[in-house]
């Protein structure tokens, strides 16, 4: 065993940081007020190279292992980036491009992956519907093959990006008689007739990310937009299980080093009866669970990302436990972290809040906590 | 970076797992009998002896990785016996490491080898009568006297204190941290009866009493980092720790999951409700996550000594708290079975209460995680 990173990763990892604080940060809280979209900090993204940073350089990528591509999450929370982009940029880069570059064909590859690496494409990824949640297959939307187009029938919702995606890696069945195996991957262009999205939800948290319904009304789409073959969609939404539990996650992990030093900066300036806040014990409790928390956590969410780049097929039991370690466990950190700042921790001046209402996605969003509880409990 | 055990490693673990789990066949390893635990001790010592586990971390092993190594290995010990466990530990990973860290050459001849090879028992006397370790100064005074030097003091809560060969005393001698090595015959040494407790039945504590207890000079340790003494004693301490709890949550996952597949109400295993598999799942999540912390804490003791004491003690609070969280959760999967009596599932409810208590408390360690991150503050 070895945790150790490599010396370029720690300072791609600072590298990061250093850029976040700078280009992106500032701009946060103003979005997340709006509930706006930050095209601009998604657009600086695509130019450090964040969007496309696994993907080899002939796509536009950097050829980056797994683990500097966890680490790039991790670092754009810990420079204080909100929930709502790092989820923008990980429904784009991780359920949206990676499922073409992994399934895609060359002329699909060659076609998407440079513009969505980039940044000039914004992509999302449509599985969940209405009636079909978590019981994937029992998704309504169906693939109808007709010639050489396929015409899609159906709705997603709650897709991040909906609204602002340029292409859809969208899951519909093209067997309705099968459960799992009946569903397929399709890439669907946002111009294509028959298309629409509908108007931004508005959420608790990661309120810079957009996120709606998708429409599909007699969709016609050439056949070629196929991704792999018919029936493969399922695994495809499978193998994405790997990114939504290493880099997916990593931005909560980050989080949780920004919580801990925002407190500790305001510990260390905050004056209550005669002295700083941080002499009590009381909020040194508070900063220790935080850490305690991030430190937990960022074993888990590595250990998934390192057997990634071993190329081992994915251990479904470590990638449940990492996701339902970082969804129920961190409420307590990030309440604490609101509390530790009293009135000012409840007011959207002060970041904490938002964070607090970010992190409560984690139980939620790619596979609710009880989810993971059933698929634990099944594998033991 | 790697997260797994190497060949070696996971070819030792399968080794010490097939003895202690021999040995343990048809003994009450757990028995408050002070005859059998020390009887057990000798034995299990001599039997692990025969293996690298008695060295690891106490000296260097080729092809294993010191701390990390015996992280793992500690889970099996612990997970088969709380009480052995924490005796073993005290002997050889707080008495042994004071011998080979800051032990003269005389010294380690005289007791580290027959440690390492199970002849001996040791201890350590740390904590004394009404105070506390991390704030105040060691009470216990060590006074020279020609060539022999004696000692006055207290000790509480000594493990292995009415069955070990050697003490090792901590205390004071001209305004420096010392420990001195008591042979458990020596004039002036008074060990007091064994302590009835909560948990570790299985486990000899004792105060113990020095009264001018007199012994010669040779058998005095001055640790060259003199002020760090303590803190040292202590992150060895809470190591020991992590990896009861690492041992007490295998027990109890273990345990509650095998019955949970067994027993069945309702026509079916209640692991197919959800009441019982969703706390199978938290178990196993907090497992989980315990191992890789105290695997990475382990870790950073040797790679990264300068971060190790503060991450070693996240490592503390999350595992001692989730061992009685996980215990606690098998308990209620047991049900009745489970609030028996020398059923695992309630020793190791039991025993985890002590991890949080001990070495650095998890309300001290909280305190001092807190300092850490708040650094110098006026």
């Amino acid at each position: 065993m070895d945790f150790a990173f490599t010396k370029e990763q720690l300072m791609f990892k600072k590298e990061i940081i250093r850029f976040a604080k700078k280009e992106i940060v500032p701009r946060v809280q103003e979005h997340d007020l709006k509930k706006q979209f930050d095209f601009e900090a998604f657009r600086k993204l695509g130019e450090f190279g964040i969007l496309g940073l696994h993907f080899p350089e002939e796509y536009g990528g950097s050829g980056a292992d797994v683990i500097t591509t966890v680490m790039a999450g991790e670092a754009l929370g810990e420079a204080g980036v909100d929930g709502g982009l790092t989820l923008a940029y990980g429904a784009h880069t991780f359920l949206c491009a990676d499922t073409i570059f992994s399934h895609g064909t060359k002329e699909q590859r060659k076609k998407y992956i440079p513009k969505l690496a980039s940044g000039e494409w914004i992509g999302c990824m449509g599985l969940t519907e209405p009636n079909a949640g978590s019981d994937v297959a029992s998704m309504a939307t169906t693939a109808e093959k007709k010639g050489d187009t396929y015409v899609l029938n159906g709705s997603k919702i709650f897709i991040t990006n909906g609204p602002i995606a340029d292409v859809s890696v969208v899951y519909a069945k093209t067997d309705p008689e099968q459960k799992h195996t009946g569903i397929s991957a399709f890439i669907v262009d946002k111009d294509t007739k028959g298309f629409s999205s509908g108007p931004n939800l508005i959420k608790m948290g990661v309120s810079t990310s957009q996120t709606s319904e998708l429409f599909f009304n007699n969709c016609e789409i050439p056949a070629e937009n196929l991704l792999g073959k018919e029936g493969e969609g399922f695994n495809m939404s499978l193998q994405t299980v790997e990114w939504d539990r290493s880099a997916l996650l990593a931005p909560f992990v980050g989080a949780a080093t920004y919580m801990m030093t925002r407190c500790v900066d305001y510990a260390k300036s905050r004056e209550q009866f005669g002295r700083k806040i941080g002499k009590f014990q009381a909020i040194k409790q508070k900063i220790a669970n935080i850490r305690i928390f991030g430190e937990a956590a960022r074993n888990l969410v590595y250990r998934i990302a390192w057997c990634k780049d071993q190329g081992r097929p994915m251990n479904h039991l470590e990638a449940a436990v990492a996701k339902l370690f970082v969804g129920d466990w961190s409420l307590g950190p990030a309440n604490d972290a609101v509390v530790l700042f009293g009135g000012y921790g409840y007011c959207h001046e002060y970041d904490m809040e938002r964070i607090f209402r970010d992190s409560r996605l984690a139980p939620i969003g790619g596979g609710t906590s009880d989810i993971q509880k059933m698929i634990i409990s099944k594998l033991i | 970076m790697n997260y797994d055990f190497n060949d070696k490693e996971f070819n030792l673990f399968v080794e010490i797992h097939a003895l202690i789990d021999e040995f343990a066949k048809n003994k009450n390893l757990e028995s408050p009998d002070i005859n059998t635990s020390t009887k057990n001790i000798r034995q299990a010592l001599a039997l692990l002896s025969q293996t690298p586990y008695l060295k690891l971390g106490v000296e260097k092993t080729n092809d294993y990785n010191g701390l990390l190594t015996l992280m793992g290995a500690m889970e099996i010990v612990a997970g088969t016996s709380p009480s052995l466990f924490l005796s073993i530990e005290t002997s050889t990973r707080i008495f042994g490491r004071i011998l080979s860290t800051w032990g003269s050459d005389s010294q380690k001849e005289k007791l580290l080898n027959p440690l390492l090879n199970g002849q001996i028992i040791g201890t350590v006397g740390l904590s004394e009568d009404s105070m506390n370790v991390d704030n105040d100064p060691l009470m216990t005074t060590a006074a020279a006297d020609g060539d022999k030097v004696k000692i006055s003091g207290h000790k509480q809560y000594v493990i292995n204190g009415p069955l070990a060969d050697w003490i090792a005393v901590a205390g004071m001698m001209d305004g420096k941290n010392v420990i001195c090595l008591v042979e458990k015959e020596t004039p002036g040494l008074t060990i007091g009866e064994k302590t009835s407790t909560l948990g570790y039945d299985g486990v000899a504590i004792s105060r113990i009493t020095l009264n001018d207890c007199t012994i010669d000079s040779s058998q005095v340790i001055c640790p060259k980092n003199n002020k760090d003494m303590l803190n040292t004693l202590k992150l060895w301490e809470n190591q020991i720790l992590i990896g009861a709890s690492l041992g007490l949550m295998k027990t109890a996952f273990e345990s509650a999951k095998d019955y949970s597949k067994k027993h069945k109400t309702g026509g079916k295993p209640i692991i197919a409700y959800q009441e019982v598999g969703f706390k199978l799942s938290d178990m196993l999540t907090l497992f989980q996550t315990s191992q890789l912390f105290a695997y990475r804490a382990a870790w950073t003791a040797e790679a990264d000594p300068k971060n190790a004491e503060s991450l070693t003690l996240c490592a503390k609070v999350f595992c001692t708290e989730s061992a009685e969280q996980v215990a606690s959760k098998a308990m209620k999967i047991l049900g009745g079975s489970g609030f028996l009596s020398g059923n695992p599932v309630e020793a190791a409810f039991r025993c985890a209460q002590y991890g949080q208590i001990t070495g650095t408390s998890t309300e001290i360690s909280r305190v001092k995680i807190g300092d850490t991150a708040l650094g110098a503050m006026k």
